[in-house]
């Protein structure tokens, strides 16, 4: 480590300690509810309690004479000063393309209708008692399939039927028919995906501020996308955009949900503006379960058609996505990617799929780590096997069969995936490998035991923005850097990332500092409020920071250092290519006497005198980065399993991870992004879900309910990686921070069939909690006593 | 209507002692975080299953959201606040720094108090290992705060 720190020009592939640990460890944090503005008044959001209905009548005036009470935002007045918020990510045909703050008739429990603000959260949370709403009750719908029903309940007028995106994906369906039909097998399954809540430990939460001297808007929020949640607060109240300031201060996780502007955040900012003082909200554990978009739930029929001699001919999967209340800004999203990449990295004569986007009275189901990439690689791999099975196959061997060689890279998938580089079958055989070794030899408990493989590949990067444009996502796809060496000689890159976890003040530090010869305690990267940080449509979202914000210091830092060697080879009478910047020092490859201090350079640059003709004073440069392809991740997982036939408990007794993310720019944070995901992965497959009753309330209000993964279910893991550089990406790397959380249900049900193959054809649903394989188990009658 | 009941509790934080009007409802998480703004024990639940909120109190892990003002009039609470003496991190602290035991570290500063509580009374690094089911942390999966764990204590063991 302190190698790494004094060697300059190679921090890229070092395990670099994070710059930004010690406030975090010693409780010196700012996250949104550390924040304590004077006279900051405290809002209580006011939500429907029920799941479709229109509010009749809405009576403030008890909760107005409780003490602390000072003012409560009514459903009319929040209407009448606001503008829908728009879906982001538009599929064609849309029925629904915006939703609005406040709603005339709510669809699901938890919707925001108003404010009440009070002195404190408790004197709020009393007041918000005494707030009385009537509602004219209307039916409501809750399981998507009973949505296309012709009894149900129509949603949104937009929304025919409740379907608010209908589409064909891949190759048209007739090819895929015919593909199916001259194929020797089919395996056919249905597929079903639950409800997540991807659960950051800390919850949403704004404080607000408004400027009636200045007419400006500043919203601290715990979010992952700063710009993007200024673009949409200004157009939801109807503000210039130089006039919304919004920073994202230490920020408490995201992995999907903080990817937008929510209703309740427009709210507390409207209340905020009205009471003239600093208003907050932190959002309750509870408020979460209803408030903050849902991730995963999709239904999959799904059909993998091979011949007799394992060849894969094709693949289709009919999708029903759960898309809650209303699109959410990615809609039906993650159904789409699910479908783009359902191909994984196999080769198919022919493949598609069709996407259908219901409307169900439930919190709106939005983006969440992994998005759609974790539904196709259980559909996928789990067909994978069954095909296996049928065969009477080796699941390696029939992956390995199948898989798109290193050397027909680039490829073109049936939905216009271009991968780009890598060897699917290396990271497959290692895996395989290593799963088996250091595997204790089985004690006879009376469990069986089983081995299961995912092999996926990760769209990451998002993304160049002529593919957003064709895909109808609203956000500009580039990122910006800017990297400025100060007067004193230290660097600080601006950049329009916001790192929620993910360690970018320091991986991106390690980029520039290698690119200006500093070490890395001289770098310094500024991020996440839009008064300073530089543009970012996206923001942190999508596994692409690194990637599209990375490669943007990368280019920059690159220009930086060659205004650098030539300011100092004109100081230096040397040719700048003779020129190598060490620890801070520019001196004469070879010959360290003749150098100059970065410092010096830097001090010069900016005064800005005796510099060459036509150079341009400062040292600062900008670049935006807008990626010329995706770049594709990929890696195969494998799980052995125990599995105890007396209460369907599936214990991981071994986990592996054969990663490829490009270059490697701090292993130490690849894996530790990598052992978190695997981590929510296992939630995924084997804890957690969201259950509502069949009026639509949620069933789930705590974490005593919504059970993730603790210490207890997350095995240490072995994690290996291999590094084929991007082609597309300054610096070479790709994207990661989702990969973990893709594969585990599939390798873990894959593992779960292996081992108790008399249940393989019921293993399709998660989570596997005890009580769902115990009753596969017993289906098959293979159960066991006590 | 009479407002809620108050009350003035006085107790010890990070050894220095402290007097504060407060309702008796107030979450001791509350007191710390809004009376006093020691911001670094969080709140990621507020019904006693994440273990942000930990505390010691008397030496003793406490899930601060779930304890009152008035039980802890008397005595002694420490916080992470409380922990680097001086600005330079503690061995436990420099554990999690150097096996990359926290990402986000929203769940961390409570995770340092549960182990504080179990290195002083003197538990083995398989009794600290047994404490951890008690934390929530939706970033790290764990690994890393088990490798920080055994750093820490096989540290303490050679000292
Ligand atoms: S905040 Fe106290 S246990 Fe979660
Ligand atoms: S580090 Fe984010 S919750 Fe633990």
């Amino acid at each position: 480590m302190s190698d790494a720190m004094s060697r300059p020009g190679t921090l890229v592939g070092q395990r670099v300690l994070r710059v930004n640990d010690g406030k975090l460890l010693t409780g010196a944090g700012t996250f949104v509810d550390d924040l304590h503005l004077p006279g900051t008044l405290h809002a209580v959001v006011l939500r429907s309690p029920i799941a479709h209905g229109r509010l009749v009548a809405f009576d403030a005036a008890e909760a107005l004479t409780m003490p602390g009470v000072v003012d409560v935002l009514a459903p009319e007045e929040a209407r009448d000063a606001t503008r829908p918020l728009r879906c982001v990510w538009l599929m064609p045909g849309q029925g629904q393309v915006d939703y609005p703050v406040v709603p005339r008739v709510v669809r699901h429990v938890g919707q925001a209708l108003g404010v009440l603000l009070a002195t404190s959260v408790a004197a709020a949370e009393d007041g918000a008692e005494r707030v009385r709403m009537e509602f004219e009750e209307l039916p409501c719908v809750v399981d998507v399939e009973a949505a296309l029903g012709d009894a149900a309940p129509q949603l949104d007028p937009g929304c025919p039927g409740n379907v608010a995106v209908d589409l064909p994906r891949g190759d048209p369906p007739d090819a895929v028919e015919a593909a199916i039909a001259r194929a020797d097998h089919v395996v056919a399954m249905r597929f079903a995906i639950q409800r997540l809540a991807g659960s950051p430990l800390e919850a949403r939460g704004v404080v607000a501020s408004w400027s009636p001297a200045t007419g400006e808007l500043t919203m601290w929020s715990s979010t992952q996308v700063p710009h993007h949640a200024r673009d949409h607060l200004a157009g939801a109240l109807g503000l210039a955009l130089d006039r919304v300031r919004v920073v994202a201060p230490d920020v408490g996780g995201g992995f999907g949900p903080k990817d937008h502007l929510y209703a309740d955040e427009v709210l507390v900012c409207l209340a905020a503006m009205r009471a003239r003082v600093p208003v907050k909200w932190i959002e309750d554990r509870r408020e979460a379960f209803t408030a903050t978009v849902h991730g995963r739930e999709q239904i999959h029929e799904a059909r993998l058609a091979f011949d007799d001699d394992g060849r894969f001919v094709a693949l289709h999967s009919d999708v029903l996505a759960d898309l809650g209340a209303h699109p959410s800004n990615v809609g039906a999203g993650p159904a789409f990617v699910a479908t783009g990449m359902l191909e994984g990295p196999y080769r198919f004569d022919s493949s598609g799929g069709r996407v259908r986007g219901v409307l169900t009275n439930k919190t709106p189901a939005g983006a969440y780590r992994g998005f759609g990439m974790q539904q196709a690689a259980w559909v996928r791999e789990r067909l994978v096997d069954e095909a296996a099975r049928t065969l009477g196959a080796d699941p390696a061997e029939l992956r390995r069969r199948n898989m798109i060689r290193a050397d027909e890279l680039p490829y073109t998938t049936h939905t216009h995936q271009n991968y780009d580089s890598g060897d699917y079958a290396a990271a497959l055989e290692r895996a395989t490998e290593l799963v088996g070794e250091g595997l204790p030899a089985a004690p006879d408990d009376g469990r069986r035991r089983g081995v299961g493989l995912c092999s996926y590949v990760e769209f990451t990067g998002l993304g160049p923005s002529a593919v957003q444009e064709i895909v109808g996502f609203a956000l500009g796809g580039y990122e910006t850097a800017v990297v400025r060496v100060e007067p004193d000689g230290r660097a600080t890159v601006l950049t329009g990332v916001s790192p929620h976890g993910q360690g970018l003040e320091t991986s991106l530090a390690q980029l520039a500092a290698d690119a200006l010869g500093l070490p890395i305690t001289d770098v310094r990267v500024v991020h996440g409020d839009t008064a300073t940080a530089p543009y970012s449509a996206a923001g942190t979202i999508a596994s692409r920071s690194m990637t599209v914000g990375g490669g943007a210091v990368v280019r920059a830092a690159g220009r930086l250092r060659v205004k650098i060697l030539d300011l100092a080879g004109h100081l230096l009478e040397a040719a700048p290519g003779d020129l190598e910047i060490i620890q801070g020092v520019v001196q004469v490859r070879g010959s360290p006497t003749a150098a100059v201090p970065l410092r010096t350079v830097a001090e010069k640059a900016w005064l800005a005198w005796g510099l060459p003709p036509g150079m341009a004073p400062g040292l600062e440069e900008k670049d935006l980065h807008d990626p010329q392809d995706i770049s594709y991740s990929y890696a195969t997982h494998a799980a052995a399993v125990a599995v105890d036939l007396a209460t369907g408990r599936i214990e991981i007794e071994r986990y592996v991870v054969v990663h490829d993310c490009g270059v490697i720019v701090n292993p130490m944070i690849v894996d530790g992004q990598t052992h978190g995901g695997v981590a929510q992965g296992i939630g995924n497959a084997l804890l957690e879900t969201l259950v509502y009753d069949d009026v639509g309330q949620p069933r789930i209000a705590t974490f005593h309910d919504y059970v993730l993964p603790g210490t207890g279910e997350v095995p240490d893991m072995v994690v290996e990686h291999t590094q084929t550089p991007s082609p597309f990406i300054p610096g070479g790397m790709k994207g990661m921070g989702e990969g973990g959380t893709i594969a585990p249900a599939a390798a873990i049900g894959n593992a779960l069939a292996n081992a108790v193959p008399e249940i393989a054809h019921l293993v399709t649903e998660t989570p596997m909690t005890p009580a769902r394989v115990w009753g596969w188990l017993d289906a098959a009658g293979v159960a066991t006593d006590w | 209507m009479t407002g809620p009941q108050t009350r003035v509790v006085r107790f010890a934080v990070n050894g220095r002692p402290v007097q504060v009007t407060t309702e008796v409802r107030t979450l001791v998480s509350d007191l710390l975080r809004h009376d006093l703004e020691l911001t670094g024990t969080h709140v990621g639940c507020e019904h006693g299953a994440c273990g942000a909120c930990t505390v010691l109190v008397d030496g003793a892990p406490m899930r601060s959201c779930l304890m009152l003002a008035p039980q802890v009039d008397g005595r002694d609470v420490r916080t992470v606040e409380g922990l680097a003496v001086g600005g330079d991190l503690d061995a436990l602290q420099e554990a999690f720094r150097s096996e990359h035991g926290l990402q986000c570290g929203f769940c961390t500063p409570g995770i340092l108090m549960t182990l504080t509580g179990e290195r002083e009374a003197g538990r083995t690094v398989e009794d600290a290992l047994a404490a951890l089911p008690g934390h929530l942390c939706r970033c790290t999966g764990y690994v890393n705060v088990r490798a920080a764990v055994r750093r820490a204590w096989s540290q303490l063991e050679g000292s």
